[in-house]
């Protein structure tokens, strides 16, 4: 961030004269100092998991979920900016409809990536407009089997086996490279989605924090849910017994 | 004058023209007594010779002190009262009050000629206590005229009831016993056997009327119950005691 | 521009007016038109139809009939159609008359499910609010003299209620305990009647069944645009179901003894 001062970072219609957007670049740090958001593709379904930091305890547990539902089919999660989420999970939404109402069919997680990712994109262009200060973690599963995406500020998008975003996205990684995705069961990802996100929540730095957490897979009847409450809690229950074994 | 057939209609074929409306049949009343008011109706739903349903209430409570009966085309009958009783929620969340009788039968009037050229097909009766504590019912065309009245009838039996109700409340054609004077206003007793004895009657002769009465009664504030008690069946509608008191008198009419 | 020489300068029609006695108002208009005044175009009559679907309310909850024909005028032309649909977890919808109609319903029933699901607001949307919806949408149409043709059966169950209620293409609504629409109103109704009339909490789910199941036999013996393959739904406090398609066991043999029909001759 050597050229911050040049005036090449006040617009997001401006280029800086080595080839990069500013404003995007600061919409990702927004995204990097949010709680971290992981998803696991694995072999039957998607797991989608978020470190949901409640900075008041006047907050109604289980309120403001970070974990959204675009289609039957189809969930979102986003790291950044809650108003940006919300409106990103809105315009998902409208797309699986207008999809639906064209098709007359369940739209396929790859379609509504990339439409989700022209609009995104959309907002790097004008200096009117400021881009989405948020990472999406899309996970489905539809026609061609389970699928995960993460949209990036830039409007960029990639698949992924397993995706992480947010604060500890680094060390989520570095855990989820460890699993072999491929073969490991819903059932068993709700696990280490747990662990991962307990592992990688600094316990000393940050506040309180929930865990959130959706599936779909064949255990939830082909549709995207959070995940049981007494399959969550059994999850929580092991992701804090392993954190103490590993401290 | 000779009519002149449309030149169209001779070079073009005729199209069928979709009909937005048709006749539910049944029959609704009301009579305002001097601090009461009764509002009735059957209870059966037809379209031409098939009864629908022997339980569709066309009497609906508008407020403790309103009551709405509603007859003609069913589905216009209950959009109808689905928006009057919209509005008048609308004007107790801005004055923290219920709407007066007499206003309510003016916003119905002019909800009514809103739709001059695509009327509600449903003839409206109003009944209930007035501000000043007098019984009263209005009546309106499908349009929105209305008047302020003792006694009426409308609906498929309006032909059959309207002439009884004339020469038993305004003592039509009676001849008062020398000295003596009709009286203005009827006892409840009185009232409530005259509801019912029409609607019996109108059971009997008319094909589209009968299955169940609803009789719903408002009696004005600090009235006694008097007159209710003789009648078996009787449901309270108020909350309170103390205001305007409203009570719905179920009954079965004959169901062939 | 009126661009065909044929209509310039001719305000009336020599065949009918030869001597231009109609008043200008009824004369025919030559004028130009709006090219695209044609193609808006509103549902006049249905087109491929379906017959009656009946409906009872019993001790478990409700169950509903329908046969699996879509008439084409008096041509059966399709005989695999189902006409009982489940919206949700605790409604099924029954639909006689214009299928194409039903079937643009059911998707918008299904967008409108889809919407709920996703707000993920905890509640659910049940056979009482479904039918509300559909009659808003049937009767809003009907405003507009744009109407979807067909009746409806709304038959569900939530939170231990039992809801049954029809609504059509004027948006006429109503409730009871049986329940018919088109023909079925007339032939099969009063059967129904009394069959379920006084014992809703009493009838078995087999007594049920039997009650319909010879009421969709009477309809085929003498709905002309019915047939003899049919499904029945129950919507309980286990969910909607909707069963297999089968078949009728229908006599005939009493045809025999009609002039005309069996052997004889004279």
């Amino acid at each position: 961030m050597t050229s911050i001062g040049t005036g090449y970072d006040l617009s997001a219609s401006t280029y800086s004269p080595d080839g990069r957007i500013f404003q995007v670049e600061y919409a990702n740090k927004a995204v990097e100092n949010s709680g971290t958001a992981i998803g696991l593709r694995c072999k039957d379904g998607v797991v989608i998991a978020v470190e949901k930091l409640v900075h008041s305890k006047l907050l109604v547990p289980g309120a403001n979920r970070r974990i959204q539902t675009v289609d039957r089919h189809i969930g979102l999660a986003t790291a950044g900016l809650m108003a940006d989420g919300r409106h990103i999970a809105n315009r998902a939404r409208d797309e699986a409809a207008s999809f639906r109402d064209i098709y007359r069919s369940p739209p396929p997680l790859k379609t509504i990536v990339d439409r989700v990712g022209l609009f995104v994109q959309a907002f790097t262009l004008y200096s009117s407009v400021r881009p989405f200060g948020i990472s999406t973690i899309l996970g489905a599963v539809d026609k061609d089997g389970p699928a995960l995406y993460v949209v990036e500020p830039s409007g960029v998008f990639y698949g992924y086996h397993g995706a992480a975003v947010g604060k500890g996205r680094q060390l989520a990684k570095t855990e989820l490279e460890k699993l072999k995705l491929a073969e490991l069961s819903t059932r068993e990802a709700v696990t280490e989605a747990a662990r991962i996100i307990y592992a990688v929540h600094e316990d000393s730095k940050e506040k309180e924090f929930e865990l959130e957490m959706s599936w779909i897979g064949n255990e939830s009847k082909g549709v995207f849910v959070p995940v049981p409450e007494d399959l969550l809690a059994e999850a929580e229950r092991k992701a804090k017994e392993a954190l103490e074994n590993f401290e | 004058m000779v009519a002149v057939p449309d030149m169209d209609s001779l070079v073009n074929p005729q199209q069928r023209q979709f009909n937005p409306y048709t006749e539910n049949g049944g029959t609704i009343l009301a009579i305002a007594g001097a601090d009461f008011t009764v509002i009735a109706g059957d209870t059966r739903q037809s379209e031409g010779y098939s009864i629908q349903t022997r339980y569709a209430p066309k009497v609906f409570r508008l407020t403790d002190k309103a009551v709405l009966a509603v007859n003609g085309f069913a589905a216009d009958g209950n959009m109808f009262v689905k928006k009057v009783k919209q509005r008048l929620e609308w004007y107790r969340h801005a004055h923290a009050k219920d709407m007066p009788l007499r206003a309510i039968a003016r916003l119905i009037q002019t909800m009514l000629y809103a739709r001059r050229f695509f009327p509600f097909y449903v003839y409206n009766i109003l009944g209930g206590i007035e501000d000043d504590g007098t019984g009263a019912v209005y009546s309106f065309d499908p349009v929105g005229s209305y008047e302020r009245e003792t006694c009426r009838a409308a609906g498929a039996a309006q032909s059959l009831v309207q002439p009884f109700l004339d020469n038993q409340i305004y003592f039509k054609n009676q001849l008062a016993a020398p000295g003596m004077s009709h009286p203005t206003h009827l006892p409840l007793p009185d009232v409530l056997s005259i509801v019912i004895d029409s609607f019996t009657s109108a059971t009997e002769r008319h094909i589209e009327v009968g299955d169940g009465l609803e009789m719903y009664v408002v009696l004005a504030k600090g009235r006694g119950l008097g007159g209710m008690e003789a009648i078996g069946g009787v449901q309270e509608l108020s909350e309170r005691t103390e205001g305007e008191r409203l009570f719905v008198v179920r009954r079965e009419l004959k169901k062939d | 521009m009126d661009h065909f020489p044929t209509n310039w300068g001719r305000p009336r029609n020599d065949a009918y007016d030869s001597y231009g006695t109609y008043p200008i108002p009824h004369r025919p208009y030559n004028g130009p038109k709006d090219a695209f005044g044609e193609g808006v175009q509103r549902t006049q009559q249905p087109i491929v139809t379906g017959t009656s679907v009946l409906a009872i309310k019993y001790k478990d909850g409700i169950m509903m009939a329908a046969d699996n024909l879509a008439s084409y005028g008096s041509l059966a032309r399709f005989k695999d159609v189902q006409r009982l649909t489940a919206v949700g977890e605790f409604t099924v919808i029954g639909a006689s008359g214009d299928m194409s109609d039903f079937q643009y319903i059911q998707s918008m029933l299904d967008d409108k499910m889809v919407e709920e699901f996703t707000s993920q607001d905890g509640h659910a949307l049940g056979p009482a609010e479904i039918h509300e919806y559909l009659s808003f949408i049937m009767y809003g149409r009907r405003t507009k003299m744009d109407p979807l043709w067909n009746s409806f059966l709304v038959g569900g169950f939530k939170e231990g209620q039992r809801f049954l209620a029809y609504v059509d293409l004027l948006g006429t609504t109503y409730s009871a305990s049986a329940m018919a629409t088109g023909y079925g109103a007339h032939i099969a109704l009063p059967l129904l009647r009394t069959a379920v009339e006084g014992k809703e909490n009493l009838l078995t789910e087999e007594q049920a069944q039997k009650i319909l199941e010879e009421c969709m036999k009477v309809l085929f013996y003498r709905d002309a645009r019915s047939l003899n393959k049919y499904q029945i739904a129950t919507i309980t406090a286990a969910g909607p179901s909707i069963s297999e398609s089968r078949e009728l066991a229908t006599s005939w043999s009493f045809a025999e003894g009609i002039r005309g029909y069996g052997a004889q001759t004279q």
